[in-house]
């Protein structure tokens, strides 16, 4: 408005109107509506963005704890050991993340099936059809240890104690060698000067026949080659047929204990000899195999007086990925089946065979059929009737599945699903929390508000015995609570309750102290209002935001206690527990880390969203805070 | 204040008589778990729990007692029966035996026969080294975040340490030290995953301790640093610190000699109680890291169902927590003037 506007303009009787009529003046209703306590605190609940962040989680795991048990049709109760430590797989084999794959560093290589040496519980083609990717070491590895997937080496026969007179024989199983056919033996030796803490000592070789000892090398140091026609020296000696024994002698020393190191050695005969194979068999070709042979059968063609072992055999390491899923629930695997389990499945319409075509004529009729191909048949007596077929199909149909399972946080050491035992453990924690947190909210808050306001010696001996009952760590408590009273879901509930409300009482406490002496509450007290109008009218909605604050923040604490004790040992026992899984997964933490890491971050995920809601909670139900910012 | 003082400690022993007695009865009313086999252990330990007054002794069955709860050979091919005291004259045994003797019992399949005391004595030396240092090594580091947060309050720096220590401190002890030990130990492989047997080297030993006393500090050093922040915040935003400005002191001098030296006042007494008070949380990391304390003696006398030892360690936990309490209350009279605690209202 100008001044110049002002001026120009007359003012009529018309332009004026009235407002009002009648004598009782009233104010205007509000146009706005005016704001309630919920909506104020929701706004201000609003404005913290953590707190908002942190309640959307909490409601996506509450959500999961509620949905998941129910609608997860995955397996918790039944241990089924073939299915256990499956990778967490979200996405398809081969992506490389979270894929179902799992990495082994440096793994024994079995280079005669050429897979890693893995446990038997699977087979080799199951193995191979399931490496995603594998790297074998270019150079082998030298262990002086027997190895089933080592190769070469050196026989390493030693004396077994550094005393004079103690010569150790390794001595071969006798066998048949005549004049007339030529018999040969090739010895070749390492050269190495001290292993461990032996040193190469002298040794000599000799031919035992009946009681004679033919020498072949007498006692030296000389490693080189040696090669030598048996038969000459069975016919120098003037013997023409015999049984001889080869014997190898290491003579013992008082320094210390000595060894020698046999790379081969071979009996060989000409073509025309009766025993060539019993002679290949006693040969010492391939040390690992020699010592591995004579160490785990009776089958030993050797004996020996003193140790015997390996020494720098070749044993080759790799790296690999290997998809779980595929290991498990492929169909790599060959498996042999009964003729009435086919039948049954014919029966049933799954498939249709004729055994007299042979493999040939299968065929799938239905999803469910378990086998998808037969490779082979086996057929017995002159009617050639069935007995057997070899046949390859998808595990995961033996196992009764419809489809490829995919486990999102994998599977643990009894085959269970995670992702479902996690939360259904989870469930029964919140629901211990919650039940605590409601207990100990109505009980802390009477006992608080009693406290409070009555104040004087009602307080003091009300205090004394809180402070009592609070002098016992939770843990004790507990402890003493469960071993009295079983072990089970309302011991934890009274356990946790019996200490819990004190916390509560406290606060409440603590907030009537600070209210009953306000000059509102002085003003209604003047005016006549009852002790039951003062606290339920003035004081307790005032306190109100931290207690509540205070209770929810109960409810984590009652999982954590859970879990606490579940690691001490004194899990909850007879439902799914969350802090049980954990514990009992803890031992896996070296290899299978997926096992411990997927719990743990959806505990550290609840802790952490219930700790940013309950502090937002706080903020938004303070009535101080009301209307201000 | 000496009334004060006097006061409190006399409601601390107070408190702590009454709920170890409490303890006591309680864990004297489990039911009794019958020995098996060790027959020379067994003999041994009812002879000395009946010569402390917790077993009748007889030579024959008495059939007034109840059932027996060991039978043992004694001379002339006749058998000594030992049977159950009634609970409340085993109290008062116990109290004579604690008050003349200061004797706490003795294990019963744990280690058969070795005193509480000594059993105790052997492990709590574990526990304290590692409280030590970790205590050295938390409270600098919580102080320093807190003093360094509080200065760049609302900066980047302030909300990264702030929403640093509020993620740590939701996080369970034990989900933190599986992810550690997950890292450190086993992927890396820069420190022993477990506790260093008693032959391993000094290096060993050492390494041994980084990882517990890392996974005890976390929760102390994100504690401080809360306090510190919010104890720094208020006094830089104080009317005296104003004041220091005003008459001409640089914000650095006005820092150093006013605001920190105020705001540490709280936070000092603290540091005492934290020191007797972590004590009790290391349960679940001796557990798990096989550390030889009497965190992980709980579980263990848990698991030999060795009640008495398991008293014996259930007070010492007791008696901690109240100490730290009234070491707290006390400290905070003794540094702060402002505070008088016990004073009329």
């Amino acid at each position: 408005m100008n001044t110049d506007g002002q001026k120009e303009r007359v003012f009529q009787e018309d332009d004026f109107v009235l407002i009002q009529t009648e004598k009782r003046v009233t104010d205007t209703k509000l146009e706005t509506k005016p704001t309630t306590f919920i909506r104020d605190a929701l706004r201000r609940f609003r404005k913290n963005k953590a707190s908002v962040a942190g309640s959307y989680i909490l409601g996506v795991l509450i959500l999961l704890t509620i949905l998941v048990p129910v609608l997860s049709k995955a397996n918790i109760t039944t241990v089924r050991s073939q299915e256990a430590f499956l990778a967490p797989k979200l996405f398809e084999a081969g992506t490389g993340f979270w894929d179902g794959t799992m990495s082994y560093e440096h793994v024994v290589y079995d280079t005669v099936n050429e897979v890693p040496a893995l446990s038997e519980k699977y087979s080799i083609p199951a193995v191979k059809a399931s490496i995603v990717d594998i790297t074998i070491d270019p150079e082998p590895t030298l262990i002086d240890a027997a190895n089933n997937y080592a190769t070469g080496g050196y026989v390493m026969v030693a004396t077994d104690a550094a005393v004079a007179d103690r010569n150790t024989l390794l001595t071969s199983k006798a066998t048949a060698m005549d004049a007339n056919n030529n018999y040969w033996l090739d010895v070749t030796f390492g050269n190495e000067e001290i292993v461990g803490n032996s040193q190469q000592g002298e040794y000599a070789v000799y031919l035992l026949a009946g009681d004679e000892k033919l020498m072949l090398r007498d006692f030296s140091k000389d490693y080189s080659p040696l090669s030598v026609n048996i038969s000459e020296v069975l016919a120098n000696a003037g013997l023409t047929s015999t049984r001889a024994q080869v014997v190898f002698e290491v003579k013992s020393s008082t320094s210390a204990l000595q060894f020698i190191l046999i790379e081969n050695a071979i009996l060989r005969a000409d073509e025309s000899a009766a025993n060539l194979e019993e002679l290949e068999e006693i040969s010492i070709q391939d040390a690992t195999q020699f010592v591995l042979v004579s160490d785990t059968t009776s089958l030993s063609y050797w004996s020996c007086t003193g140790r015997k072992g390996i020494h720098s055999a070749e044993i080759y390491y790799c790296d690999y990925t290997l998809d779980t899923y595929f290991l498990v629930y492929g169909d790599a695997d060959l498996v042999t089946y009964s003729a009435s389990e086919l039948n049954s499945w014919i029966e049933a319409g799954y498939c249709t065979y004729d055994a007299k075509v042979g493999p040939e004529s299968f065929t799938v009729l239905s999803e469910d059929c378990p086998i998808d191909v037969v490779e082979s048949q086996t057929v017995m007596g002159i009617t050639k009737k069935l007995s057997s077929i070899t046949a390859r199909g998808w595990g995961y149909k033996k196992l009764g599945y419809d489809e490829m399972p995919k486990f999102l946080f994998g599977t643990d050491n009894s085959g269970f699903d995670l992702f479902k035992r996690a939360f259904t453990g989870l469930r029964t924690s919140l629901i211990l929390g919650l039940l605590t947190a409601v207990f100990c909210f109505c009980f802390g808050l009477v006992w608080g508000s009693i406290s409070g306001y009555f104040g004087g010696n009602v307080d003091l001996w009300m205090e004394r015995f809180c402070e009592i009952l609070g002098g016992v760590p939770w843990i004790v408590v507990m402890t003493i609570c469960i071993l009295h009273l079983g072990n089970n879901f309302f011991t934890f509930v009274l356990a946790l309750c019996l200490t819990g409300w004190i916390g509560t009482a406290a606060r409440t406490r603590t907030q009537f102290y600070r209210f009953k002496g306000r000059e509102y509450v002085l003003a209604s007290r003047t005016l006549g209002s009852s002790d039951t109008r003062l606290i339920f009218k003035h004081i307790l909605p005032n306190s109100l935001g931290t207690i509540v604050t205070s209770s929810v923040l109960m409810i984590p604490s009652g999982i954590f206690s859970e879990a606490t004790l579940a690691y001490l040992n004194l899990g909850l026992q007879g439902r799914q527990s969350f802090g049980v899984m954990m514990s009992n997964n803890q031992p896996y933490l070296g290899v299978y880390p997926y096992l411990v890491i997927f719990p743990a971050v959806v505990m550290a995920l609840m802790m952490i969203s219930f700790n940013l809601f309950g502090n937002g909670l706080r903020d938004a139900i303070n009535p101080q805070l009301k209307g201000s910012d | 204040m000496g009334k004060y003082v006097a006061k409190r400690i006399g409601l601390a022993l107070m408190t702590a008589y009454i709920i170890l007695s409490l303890t006591f009865i309680l864990v004297k009313l489990l039911p009794f778990d019958r020995p098996i086999g060790g027959d020379a252990q067994q003999i041994a330990y009812f002879d000395k729990q009946y010569s402390l007054g917790y077993v009748y002794r007889f030579d024959h069955e008495e059939s007034q007692y109840g059932e027996y709860l060991y039978k043992s050979p004694a001379e002339h091919g006749r058998s000594n029966f030992y049977y159950q005291v009634p609970v409340m004259t085993q109290y008062v045994n116990w109290l004579k035996n604690i008050i003349t003797k200061w004797d706490w019992g003795y294990s019963k399949t744990f280690q058969p026969n070795v005193s509480a005391a000594v059993i105790i004595g052997s492990r709590i030396g574990y526990s304290i080294r590692l409280n030590i240092f970790s205590v050295i090594f938390s409270v600098p580091l919580g102080i320093l975040l807190g003093i360094w947060a509080a200065l760049k309050k609302n900066s980047l720096t302030d909300h990264t340490i702030s929403t640093l220590v509020m993620v740590f401190i939701s996080i369970p002890s034990f989900v933190l030290i599986s992810f550690i030990l997950r890292i450190f130990a086993y992927d890396l492989g820069w420190l022993p995953s477990s506790w260093p047997t008693e032959s391993a080297s000094t290096a060993m030993k050492a390494q041994g301790y980084i990882i517990p006393v890392f996974c005890l500090s976390f929760g102390s050093v994100c504690g401080y640093c809360r306090f510190t922040r919010a104890e720094l915040c208020e006094v830089l935003e104080s009317d005296y610190l104003l004041l220091a400005r005003t008459k001409g002191l640089t914000r650095r001098q006005a820092i150093i000699r006013h605001a920190l030296k105020n705001a540490m006042v709280p936070i000092f007494p603290s540091i005492l109680a934290e020191f007797i008070g972590i004590l009790g949380g290391s349960m679940i990391l001796e557990q798990l890291y096989g550390i030889p304390g009497i965190g992980k003696l709980f579980v263990l006398a848990l698991n030999y169902k060795d009640y008495d030892i398991l008293f014996v360690d259930m007070a010492i936990f007791t008696t901690l927590g109240l100490l730290a309490g009234i070491l707290l209350d006390l400290s905070y009279g003794f540094i702060d003037p402002r505070i008088r605690m016990g004073a009329k209202k």
